[in-house]
């Protein structure tokens, strides 16, 4: 079984088993992928150059629009206009930092430097985010129900399998931050 | 946001203490742009007090008590600036996955850092 993060003598460190390591690969190269799926070829090596995407759109997908969701809530040209101008260094930036947290799952037991942490925790996060649409959590009373699903015995369909998944990312996370936590404190 | 199983149990007092803190930092009047986080169930409270103050070096009872807003009113104003530095830090919390967006500050009829209804 997985060991939750820690803050000690070797920094922040954590364990997981062989399996565990496989399902979070997975699941990282599962956004990763999302993430890569509609960057298209620049034409103009000048606007990629600096990150702009003049043909940018807001994505139809509920986990991809989650991950990338519009800057202004009533202004729907306000918000493409940024997505031309960041949208490529936001997706750049995710696909790092969840490229950096699968390389890191060559051995069992993990020992993150502060950056590792930082960059671990958004991938994380946006792992979470990911499945929580497909498990379609809206309010925290579906958090809620998802969350009370903890016994893998009831592993009977894809959803209930999902939302096992879910939790153990949740818990994995759960325990990274409070380690980071720790670190903060102990450098002040 | 999502609560933790593990480490939650102490949020009540938590949230008294936070109470007690000053805001200072976000009052100034005559800036016109807000960054507001809206709250999700999927975020974890720790994960997102952590942002706060690892990105805005805020303390940790403020960093607490924006959280607390997001989660119990929907939204808070965690920063405030110009349109392109609010738009900055929108990029940033667009990377850690909160839900961030920004808006014009309304005249004077919301103040930063508390919160309060959506505009309409």
């Amino acid at each position: 079984m997985a060991k939750a993060f820690k803050y000690g003598l070797k920094g922040i460190s954590g364990y997981l088993e062989p399996a565990e390591r496989d399902l979070l690969r997975g699941l990282l190269d599962d956004v990763i992928s999302m993430l890569e799926s509609d960057v298209r070829e620049n034409e103009d090596p000048l606007a990629a150059l600096i990150g702009l995407d003049m043909d940018v759109k807001q994505p139809s997908d509920r986990a991809l629009l989650r991950l990338l969701p519009n800057v202004m809530k009533d202004d729907d040209g306000g918000s493409l206009e940024f997505r031309q101008l960041t949208e490529r260094s936001v997706r750049e930036n995710k696909i790092g930092a969840l490229r950096a947290a699968a390389l890191g799952l060559d051995k069992n037991e993990l020992v993150l430097t502060p950056e590792d942490a930082t960059r671990w925790s958004m991938a994380l996060n946006d792992v979470r985010l990911v499945l929580a649409e497909r498990l379609d959590i809206r309010d925290e009373a579906d958090a809620e129900h998802i969350h009370s699903m903890q016994d893998w015995s009831q592993a009977e369909d894809v959803e209930s399998y999902l939302a096992l998944v879910y939790n153990f990312t949740t818990w994995l996370q759960e325990s990274l931050v409070q380690a980071m936590m720790a670190a903060r404190q102990a450098k002040s | 946001m999502s609560p933790s199983v593990a480490y939650g149990t102490d949020i009540d007092e938590r949230t008294k203490a936070a109470e007690q803190s000053s805001t200072d930092v976000l009052t100034a009047p005559d800036i016109p742009w807000n960054l507001v986080i809206w709250n999700d169930p999927v975020n974890l409270m720790s994960y997102v007090s952590y942002v706060f103050q690892s990105y805005f070096g805020y303390s940790e009872s403020k960093a607490h008590k924006l959280m607390m807003e997001v989660h119990k009113k929907g939204r808070s104003i965690v920063a405030h600036g110009s349109k392109e530095q609010v738009e900055q830090h929108a990029v940033a919390m667009h990377g850690f996955g909160l839900w961030a967006t920004v808006e014009k500050a309304a005249s004077g009829n919301e103040t930063p850092g508390k919160g309060g209804r959506q505009r309409g």
